[in-house]
C-alpha cells in the first residue's frame, strides 16, 4: 500500500493478546485515517451506548496517510473513542513525533481493547511488540513517566502517556506524547487509565512508500512554500503563538470574561502573545516536519510561579486568564505546566474554575466547602485548584468532573459554559456567530477546531465574513467541517489551512496514495466521515436538543462593545444548517443522504 | 504602564476647548515599527487621513504594511471601535472623537 504502512495492532489488555491486521483498505479509501478511520472501527466494534471508562469502550491510536511523509506538518495522529467528559464519540489530534514513529514501527494505529489487571504499557520496536509491566510507573507525572521509558528503551524512541490525571479517571485528562503535546480534549486519557494502560514506547526505522514520488514531491514543495510565504505560517505564528489571538478578539468584543459574563477583558494585553514574546518566551518550537513552529518554550524565572514547560496556546491562556479574570500571565503558564505535567485539559480546567468562581461570587458554593476564597482574577486560585483537581485532592476531586457536572451538583448548570458537556473555548459566538452554530453542531461538544469559522470572521481567512451577521455561516461551516476532517484523517496540521486548502491537500493526498479523483471527492470523504460521527452520537442518544448552546449566549445581550445587544441567532442558522447537511428537521441524516455518502 | 506618546499632531489640540482625541493602539510586530503600543491622535475626518499622518510619522515600513498602492495592504487588519473596517467604509470609513483603531498585522492561531 502506499502512504499506509498497511497493518493494525490490535491489543486486548485484558488477556495481554497482541495482533498484527491488515488495514481494510476500503474502509481507509472511504475514510482516509486518522479521525475517520478510527470513528469507523468505533462504529463497527463498539456499542455506542458503552459506557466510556468500562472495558467494553475501546481507545483507538491512528495515523493517517500523509503522517511521518514529507507532506506540509505531517506530525499529526488521532486518538479516537467514546468520551468520558461529553459522552460523544472522541476524536483529538496532536503533534510531536510519535505519529511519524508508529508509522515508521510499521503500524498504521493500534485498537486497545479491555481492561489490564495491573498497569501496563506498550513496547513497540519496529516488529517487536510486547505489553510490559508499568506498575513503577504509576503515580508518575507525564515528565517522569516519558524519561524513565526513553531511558529504558532508546533516546530515540517516542513516548504517549498518561499523567496521574488520567489514572486519576479525571474527566478531561489528556493523552500526552512526547512529554508536552496533547490529544487534549474530551477526556480521552480516563480512557487510558480506565484500561490500566499507562503509555506507548515506540521505535521505529523504516520507511512510507508513496504511490509518485516525483510528483508527490512537487506537491509538498508547493504546499510548503505557500506555507513559508504566508504572513501566518511564515511569520505570526512563529513569532507569537497561537496567544496572537488575545488581543484581536478583545478589541472585536469576542474574549469570554469572567465566566462568559463580559465579552472583553480590560488586561487582555498583559495575557497575550506579545506579553508571552517578551517576558517568558525561551524559544518556538515546531512538531515533526513543521515550518511553522507555534509551539511556545516558556520559562518563568523565578517568583511564586516560577516553573519552565511549554504554552500556553490561546485557549488555555484564555481559559485560565479572562475567563478566569486572571491577568498575571505567570500563573497562567504556570497553571498550564501543571495541565501538561499531571495530563489534563487546560481549557476545560480553566473553564470550570471560572463556573466555581462565579457560583462562589454568587454564593453557590461557600469558602468553607472550597477551603478558600474563589473570586475572579485569584492567580494563586487558578493554580491551587488546577494541581488539586489534576489530582483529585479536595475540592479539585468535584472540579475533575468539569464544569457541566459541578455546576449541576449544586443545582445550577446554566452557569456551566459547555455544549454537550464539553466548555467552549475562548470566542464568544454572540460576536462571532458562525462560532456559535460551531459549537452548538461540533459533534465532540464545545469545540473550536471542527471548523474553524473565527479564520473568515475575525481574521478574514481565506475571505472576510462578517461576524455578527448570520447570512451564509451555515454553508461556509458546513464546508469548514467537512475539510477538517478531511485534514484530521489525512494528519496533518490544521494550521497549515491558513495557508493552503482543499487544492493543495487534495495534490499530495493524490500523488501519495497513487488516486485519480477530484478535489470534491476528496471533501465528500470529509462529509461523510461527519456524518458517521454523527450517527454514532445518535446510536449514543444525542438528540436536536443536544444541538444547543448554554442560555447564557442565548439570552444575555452583550453589554458594550460592536456586538453589544447581540445574542447568537442559533434557530435560524441550524435551520439552514440541518437543510444543507441533507439532515431533516431533527438533525437526523436522511436516507438519501446516507445512501449518497455509502453510509 | 503602556507608554503613551503623543505626536505632534495633537499640539493643535486645546484642553481647555475639549480634547478632539482618537485612541490609536498598535499589536503583534506593528509595535516594532512604532515603538508603542498606542498612542493618542488628533482627530482625523476618515481612516484614510489618519493612516497617511501615522504613515509619515512612524516611517516606511509602516506606510509599506498599512498602504499597497491607494488600498490597505492584504497584511493588515484595521478595527474600528471593534469593526473590521470592511464592514464599515474601507479607507473612507469616517471617525469620530474618542473612536479607538486597532491595527493588526494578520494574524491567526486557534
Amino acid at each position: 500500500m502506499f502512504g499506509w504502512m498497511g497493518t493494525i495492532l490490535r491489543v486486548n489488555l485484558t488477556d495481554g493478546t497482541i495482533k498484527k491486521e491488515p488495514l481494510n483498505k476500503n474502509d481507509a479509501c472511504l475514510y482516509l485515517g486518522g479521525r475517520g478511520l478510527g470513528t469507523k472501527i468505533m462504529m463497527d466494534e463498539v456499542d455506542p451506548q458503552v459506557d466510556p471508562l468500562s472495558p467494553e469502550n475501546k481507545l483507538i491510536f491512528m495515523t493517517g496517510p500523509l503522517t511521518g511523509t514529507a507532506a506540509a506538518c505531517p506530525g499529526r495522529y488521532e486518538v479516537i473513542s467514546k468520551a468520558p467528559l461529553t459522552g460523544s464519540i472522541g476524536a483529538s489530534n496532536s503533534g510531536g513525533h510519535f505519529g511519524p514513529e508508529l508509522k515508521y514501527a510499521g503500524y498504521d494505529g493500534i485498537i486497545f481493547e479491555g481492561k489490564a489487571e495491573k498497569p501496563v504499557y506498550l513496547s513497540i520496536n519496529n516488529d517487536e511488540v510486547s505489553l510490559k509491566s508499568a506498575v513503577s510507573l504509576w503515580g508518575k507525572t507525564v515528565f517522569e513517566t516519558t524519561d524513565e521509558l526513553l531511558k529504558a528503551t532508546s533516546e530515540d524512541a517516542r513516548v504517549t502517556c498518561i499523567g496521574p490525571a488520567g489514572e486519576k479517571l479525571v474527566k478531561f485528562a489528556t493523552v500526552m506524547n512526547d512529554k508536552h503535546r496533547a490529544a487534549g480534549r474530551s477526556g480521552l486519557g480516563a480512557v487510558m487509565g480506565s484500561k490500566n494502560l499507562k503509555a506507548v514506547v515506540v521505535r521505529g526505522t523504516k520507511s512510507i512508500q508513496v504511490a509518485n514520488p516525483e510528483e508527490f514531491i512537487k506537491a509538498c514543495w508547493d504546499a510548503r512554500r505557500k506555507l513559508k510565504a504566508h504572513p501566518v505560517t511564515g511569520t505570526g505564528l512563529g513569532a507569537y503563538g497561537t496567544e496572537i489571538l488575545v488581543n484581536i478578539l478583545n478589541q472585536s468584543g469576542a474574549l469570554p470574561t469572567r465566566n462568559w459574563q463580559e465579552s472583553s477583558f480590560e488586561h487582555a494585553d498583559e495575557t497575550s502573545g506579545e506579553t508571552l514574546a517578551a517576558k517568558y518566551l525561551v524559544r518556538n518550537k515546531g512538531c515533526f516536519g513543521c515550518s511553522i513552529g507555534c509551539g511556545r518554550v516558556t520559562r518563568i524565572p523565578d517568583g511564586p510561579f516560577k516553573g519552565f514547560g511549554e504554552g500556553p496556546e490561546y485557549e488555555a491562556g484564555w481559559s485560565l486568564g479572562a475567563d478566569c479574570g486572571v491577568r498575571d500571565l505567570a500563573a497562567i503558564c504556570k497553571a498550564n505546566f501543571i495541565c501538561n505535567e499531571l495530563g489534563f485539559d487546560p481549557i476545560t480546567m480553566g473553564s470550570t474554575i471560572a463556573c466555581a468562581m462565579e457560583m462562589y461570587e454568587k454564593g453557590i458554593l461557600a469558602k468553607e466547602e472550597l477551603g478558600r476564597d474563589l473570586n475572579f482574577g485569584d492567580a494563586e486560585g487558578i493554580v491551587e485548584f488546577t494541581r488539586l483537581t489534576g489530582l483529585r485532592e479536595g475540592f479539585g476531586d468535584k472540579m475533575a468532573e468539569g464544569s457541566f457536572r459541578l455546576a449541576s451538583m449544586y443545582g445550577h448548570p446554566e452557569l456551566s459554559m459547555t455544549v454537550k458537556k464539553q466548555e467552549m473555548p475562548a470566542y464568544d459566538g454572540r460576536g462571532v456567530q458562525g462560532m456559535g452554530l460551531e459549537y452548538a453542531t461540533s459533534n465532540r461538544g464545545g469545540c473550536h477546531v471542527r471548523g474553524y469559522l473565527t479564520s473568515p470572521e475575525i481574521l478574514g481567512i481565506p475571505q472576510k465574513l462578517d461576524p455578527l451577521v448570520t447570512t451564509d455561516k451555515a454553508m461556509w461551516l458546513k464546508i469548514f467541517q467537512d475539510l477538517t476532517a478531511v485534514v484530521d484523517s489525512a494528519n496533518i496540521c490544521l494550521f497549515s489551512t491558513f495557508a493552503i486548502g482543499l487544492p493543495e491537500i487534495s495534490s499530495m493526498l493524490r500523488t501519495a496514495l497513487g488516486w485519480d479523483c477530484t478535489d470534491e471527492e476528496i471533501l465528500k470523504i470529509g462529509e461523510r466521515i461527519w456524518n458517521l460521527e454523527k450517527l454514532f452520537n445518535l446510536k449514543a442518544g444525542f438528540t436536536k436538543a443536544d444541538d444547543r448552546l448554554p442560555d447564557r449566549l442565548l439570552k444575555e445581550q452583550v453589554k458594550k462593545g460592536p456586538a453589544k445587544g447581540k445574542v447568537v441567532e442559533l434557530d435560524v442558522m441550524l435551520t439552514e444548517y440541518y437543510a444543507l447537511r441533507g439532515w431533516d428537521t431533527e438533525g437526523i441524516p436522511t436516507d438519501e443522504k446516507l445512501k449518497e455518502l455509502s453510509l | 504602564m503602556p507608554v503613551v506618546k503623543l505626536p505632534a499632531a495633537c499640539i493643535f489640540v486645546h484642553l481647555s476647548v475639549g480634547v478632539m482625541f482618537m485612541k490609536v493602539m498598535f499589536f503583534a510586530y506593528i509595535r516594532d515599527y512604532t515603538g508603542t503600543k498606542e498612542t493618542y491622535y488628533q482627530h482625523c475626518q476618515t481612516l484614510k487621513e489618519l493612516l497617511e499622518k501615522l504613515s509619515d510619522q512612524y516611517g516606511e515600513k509602516f506606510r509599506a504594511k498599512i498602504f499597497q498602492g491607494e488600498n490597505l495592504g492584504p497584511e493588515i487588519i484595521i478595527l474600528v471601535n471593534g469593526r473590521h473596517v470592511e464592514h464599515l467604509a474601507g479607507l473612507a470609513t469616517k471617525l469620530n472623537e474618542y473612536d479607538e483603531i486597532s491595527i493588526f498585522p494578520v494574524v491567526a492561531g486557534g
